[in-house]
C-alpha cells in the first residue's frame, strides 16, 4: 500500500472520531441547565427581540440534533458566528492559536534539550549516580504540582531577577503584518501557506527579518517552557534510556561488536532504533501541547487556546467550544499521521 | 529493609490463613501462588525508593482516614472575625509564637495544619474513587472490546478514540462545569446518599453545594480517566487471545465470561496496577489543578488547589508558607504513589524480579 492510500484510510476512520467529538461536546453543551442566550446577552441588555432573534439563529426552538446540524454546517462552511464576541469564531481562534503555537514550540524546545540528552547520559552511565539522578528528576518532575511550580519560577525569574515579564505578546510591525498578509494575493497557494506559517507573530518576524520581535518572543515565554521542561523532562529522559537500554540489548549490537566496528558506529545504529519509541511520546506530547495549557496560561497570563476554552466553557458559549474542540480533533488527527509518517521515515521495515 | 519483607510475608501468610478458613485447603493448592507472592515481597523491600514510597503512601492514607477527626480546629470556623491579627499570620518558631499558629494561617485565621488534615481526606478519597471507578470501566471496555472482536471492537475503540482526542484537562473542564447544579438537585432530595457523602469526604451535610462541585470533579475526571486503560487492556488481551492456553479453555467449554475473568484478566493485571499506582498520583494532581481553576468546591471546603489558588494573590509577601506547605503536601502524596508504582513495576514484571532475586546470590 503507498502513502497515498494509507492517507486516504487514515482520513476516512478519522471522519466518525471528529463527528463524534463535536456530538460529545455539543451534548455536554446541552446538557448545561441554563439558558445559553441569557449568558450571551448578559443580563442588563435583555432586549426581548433581541433575544428571541438570537434564539431563532441558533436554532433553540427547535429539537437538539436540528441545532446540532446547524452548528456543524455554519462549522464547515466557516459561517459560524461567536454570539459572545458577534464575529466569526474562527477569527478569534486564529488570534489564540498562533500563540498557542509559539508557546508548544518553546516549551518543546526546553523538554527535548531537557529529556534527550539526559536520557542519552543515563543509558549510557546505567546505574551510575547520573542514572538514578534522572529516575529521581522524573518522578519529582511528575509529582510536583504544575501550578506551585509555576508560582515559585515567577517568583525567581521576574518578581526577583526580572528577566522575564508576564503581559502581552509581541507582534511584529505592521508592515511586516500587511506584507504577510499581502502575500496570498501576489503569489497564489504557495502564498497562502507562507502566510498561514506567517501568522504565528515570532515567525512572522523572522520572515521580515524583525529579530528583536524573535528575542522578545522567547523572553517572554521561555518561562512556561522551561517549567514544562523541567515538569515533563525526567519522563521523556526516561522514555529515551529505557528504549536505547532495549536497543543496546539487541542482537544486532552484539554482531557489530564482534565485527569490530567503532564504537560511535555501534551507538548510530542505537540511536536509530532506540528512537523510534521516543517519537511517539514527543509527537504525542507536541499535540497536547499544541491545545493549550489552561494552568500555564491562567498563571502566566498568555491569551492561547487552554484559556480561550476555558473562558468559552464558563460563558456557556459553545458556537466557541465547537469550533475549538474541532481544532484540537484536527490537531490529534494530524500528529497522529506525522507521527506514523516519521516511523516510516525513520525505520523502513514499516511499511504502511 | 529486612522489617518491610517480613511485615508483608505476614500479611501474605494471614490472608492465606483467611482462605484457608473459607474453603480449607486453599493454601496447599496455591502453594506456588504464595510463593511468588513471597518473592515479590523480597524484591520490593530490596528496593529502598519502593520502601520509601509504601511508607508514605502509608502514612497519608492513616491521615486520610483519620485527619478530620484529629483536626483541632473546625474548618468552617473563621477565627479572623475574633481576631484580626490572624489574617495571613505567617509561621513562627515555637517559644515565640504568644499563642499563635506554629504553621501560620490563611486569610480566614485558620491554622493550615488543622486545614491540611481535612484537605488530606478530600484529595485522597477524590483520587481513589476515580481510580477505583475509571480503572474497571476501562478494563472492562477493554476486555470486551479485545476478546470479541469485530464490530464491538471497532465501536468500543472508536468511542475511546473520540474521548483521547479531546485534551482531558478541557474535557474535565467541561463536565466539571455542567455537572455541579445537576448533582445538587439530586443531594437535595437524597438526604442519606448526602450525609453518607459527607461522611466520606470529612464535610458538613449542610455544605451539600460544595459537595456536589467535588462529586462533579469527580465524575468528569472518571470520564477523562477510563480511555488510557481501555487501550492497555485491548493491547494486552490481543496478544493474549492467541495463546494455546486460552484455546484449551475454550475447547473445555468453559464461559466468555470465565474465560476472561479466569485466564485472560490476571494476565494482562499487573501492567495495569502499576498504571493505577501512577495514575492515584495524576489524579490527586489532576483534581488539585481543577480546583485550581476555580471550578472544584469553593468556601469553606479546604480543597489543597483551591488553598492555593486563593494564596495566588497575595503571594509571595503574605501568603509564602501557604503556598509552600500545601504545595509541599501535594508533592508528597504524589511522590509516594509515583515511587511506589516505579518499584512496583520492577516487581510485578517477572524479568526485572528475576534479576532483584538473583542479585543477592552474586
Amino acid at each position: 500500500m503507498g502513502l497515498a492510500t494509507f492517507l486516504l484510510r487514515r482520513a476516512v476512520t478519522f471522519i466518525p472520531t471528529i463527528l463524534g467529538v463535536l456530538l460529545i461536546t455539543y451534548l455536554i453543551a446541552y446538557a448545561i441547565p441554563a439558558d445559553p442566550v441569557r449568558a450571551w446577552v448578559g443580563e442588563k441588555l435583555m432586549n426581548p427581540e433581541r433575544l428571541q432573534e438570537i434564539r431563532e439563529k441558533y436554532k433553540f426552538d427547535k429539537p437538539w440534533y436540528e441545532q446540532f446540524i446547524f452548528l456543524v454546517t455554519e462549522l464547515l462552511s466557516g459561517q459560524l458566528e461567536d454570539p459572545v464576541r458577534q464575529r466569526n469564531v474562527f477569527s478569534e481562534l486564529f488570534y489564540r492559536f498562533p500563540v498557542t503555537v509559539e508557546v508548544a514550540l518553546i516549551g518543546f524546545i526546553f523538554l527535548v534539550l531537557i529529556g534527550i540528552p539526559l536520557g542519552v547520559l543515563a543509558a549510557i552511565k546505567k546505574d551510575s549516580y547520573i542514572d538514578f539522578f534522572v529516575r529521581i528528576f522524573a518522578l519529582t518532575g511528575s509529582s510536583l504540582p504544575a501550578f506551585v511550580l509555576y508560582y515559585f519560577l515567577i517568583l525567581g525569574f521576574f518578581v526577583y531577577t526580572h528577566t522575564t515579564y508576564l503581559a502581552g505578546i509581541p507582534y511584529p510591525t505592521q508592515a511586516c503584518r500587511d506584507w504577510i498578509n499581502s502575500l496570498p494575493a501576489t503569489y497564489p497557494y504557495i502564498g497562502n501557506l507562507v502566510s498561514a506559517i506567517g501568522s504565528v507573530p515570532m515567525f512572522g518576524a523572522a520572515m521580515c527579518g524583525e529579530w528583536f520581535v524573535v528575542a522578545d518572543t522567547f523572553k517572554r515565554l521561555y518561562l512556561p517552557g522551561l517549567a514544562l521542561g523541567l515538569l515533563n523532562g525526567g519522563f521523556i529522559a526516561r522514555i529515551v534510556r529505557n528504549s536505547l537500554l532495549d536497543a543496546l540489548g539487541s542482537e544486532y549490537v552484539l554482531f557489530a561488536k564482534a565485527r569490530g566496528l567503532r564504537k560511535l558506529r555501534i551507538w548510530r545504529h542505537v540511536f536509530k532504533n532506540g528512537m523510534i519509541p521516543v517519537i511517539t511520546v514527543l509527537g504525542i506530547n507536541f499535540g497536547g501541547l499544541l491545545s493549550g495549557a489552561v494552568i500555564a496560561e491562567t498563571v502566566f497570563n498568555i491569551p492561547g487556546m487552554g484559556r480561550y476554552m476555558y473562558d468559552s466553557i464558563t460563558r456557556l458559549n459553545f458556537p466557541a467550544i465547537i469550533a475549538a474542540t474541532f481544532l484540537f480533533a484536527i490537531i490529534y488527527i494530524i500528529t497522529n499521521l506525522v507521527v506514523d509518517i516519521l516511523y516510516a521515515m525513520i525505520d523502513p521495515r514499516i511499511r504502511y | 529493609m529486612k522489617v518491610v519483607y517480613e511485615v508483608l510475608v505476614k500479611i501474605v501468610n494471614s490472608y492465606a490463613w483467611v482462605r484457608d478458613k473459607i474453603s480449607p485447603g486453599w493454601s496447599t493448592r496455591n502453594s506456588s501462588r504464595i510463593k511468588e507472592w513471597k518473592l515479590m515481597a523480597y524484591a520490593f523491600s530490596k528496593s529502598k525508593i519502593g520502601v520509601l514510597g509504601g511508607i508514605i503512601v502509608f502514612v497519608v492514607t492513616l491521615l486520610a482516614i483519620i485527619g478530620p477527626l484529629l483536626a483541632w480546629e473546625p474548618y468552617w470556623e473563621y477565627r479572623v472575625v475574633e481576631n484580626p491579627e490572624l489574617w495571613y499570620r505567617p509561621p513562627c518558631m515555637p517559644p515565640w509564637c504568644s499563642g499563635y499558629p506554629v504553621f501560620g494561617t490563611d486569610e480566614w485565621g485558620r491554622d493550615i495544619v488543622s486545614l491540611s488534615l481535612y484537605g488530606f481526606r478530600i484529595s485522597f478519597v477524590i483520587s481513589l474513587f476515580v481510580v477505583l471507578l475509571g480503572a474497571p470501566l476501562g478494563i472492562l471496555l477493554g476486555l470486551v472490546a479485545g476478546y470479541k472482536g469485530g464490530l464491538i471492537d471497532e465501536v468500543i475503540m472508536r468511542l475511546t478514540d473520540i474521548f483521547i482526542a479531546f485534551p482531558g484537562l478541557i474535557l474535565a473542564i467541561a463536565f466539571a462545569s455542567v455537572l455541579p447544579q445537576r448533582i445538587r438537585s439530586f443531594l437535595e432530595v437524597n438526604t442519606p446518599i448526602r450525609d453518607l457523602l459527607s461522611l466520606i469526604f470529612g464535610l458538613r451535610p449542610e455544605e451539600y453545594a460544595q459537595l456536589a462541585a467535588l462529586i462533579s470533579v469527580w465524575i468528569a475526571m472518571v470520564i477523562v480517566w477510563w480511555p488510557g486503560y481501555a487501550r492497555i487492556v485491548r493491547g494486552s488481551v490481543l496478544s493474549v487471545r492467541e495463546q494455546p492456553f486460552i484455546e484449551a479453555a475454550k475447547l473445555v467449554g468453559l464461559s466468555t465470561r470465565k474465560i476472561l475473568t479466569k485466564h485472560i484478566l490476571p494476565n494482562v493485571l499487573s501492567p495495569i496496577l502499576v498504571m493505577m499506582t501512577f495514575d492515584l498520583a495524576t489524579a490527586t494532581l489532576f483534581a488539585a489543578a481543577l480546583s485550581f481553576l476555580g471550578l472544584g468546591p469553593q468556601e469553606p471546603v479546604p480543597e489543597l488547589g483551591y488553598l492555593i489558588s486563593k494564596a495566588g494573590g497575595f503571594f509571595p509577601e503574605r501568603t509564602m508558607h501557604i503556598v509552600l506547605y500545601f504545595g509541599i503536601i501535594l508533592l508528597v502524596i504524589a511522590l509516594g504513589w509515583n515511587l511506589l508504582g516505579d518499584a512496583l513495576r520492577d516487581v510485578l514484571d517477572p524479568r526485572t524480579r528475576r534479576s532483584i532475586e538473583f542479585k543477592e546470590g552474586e
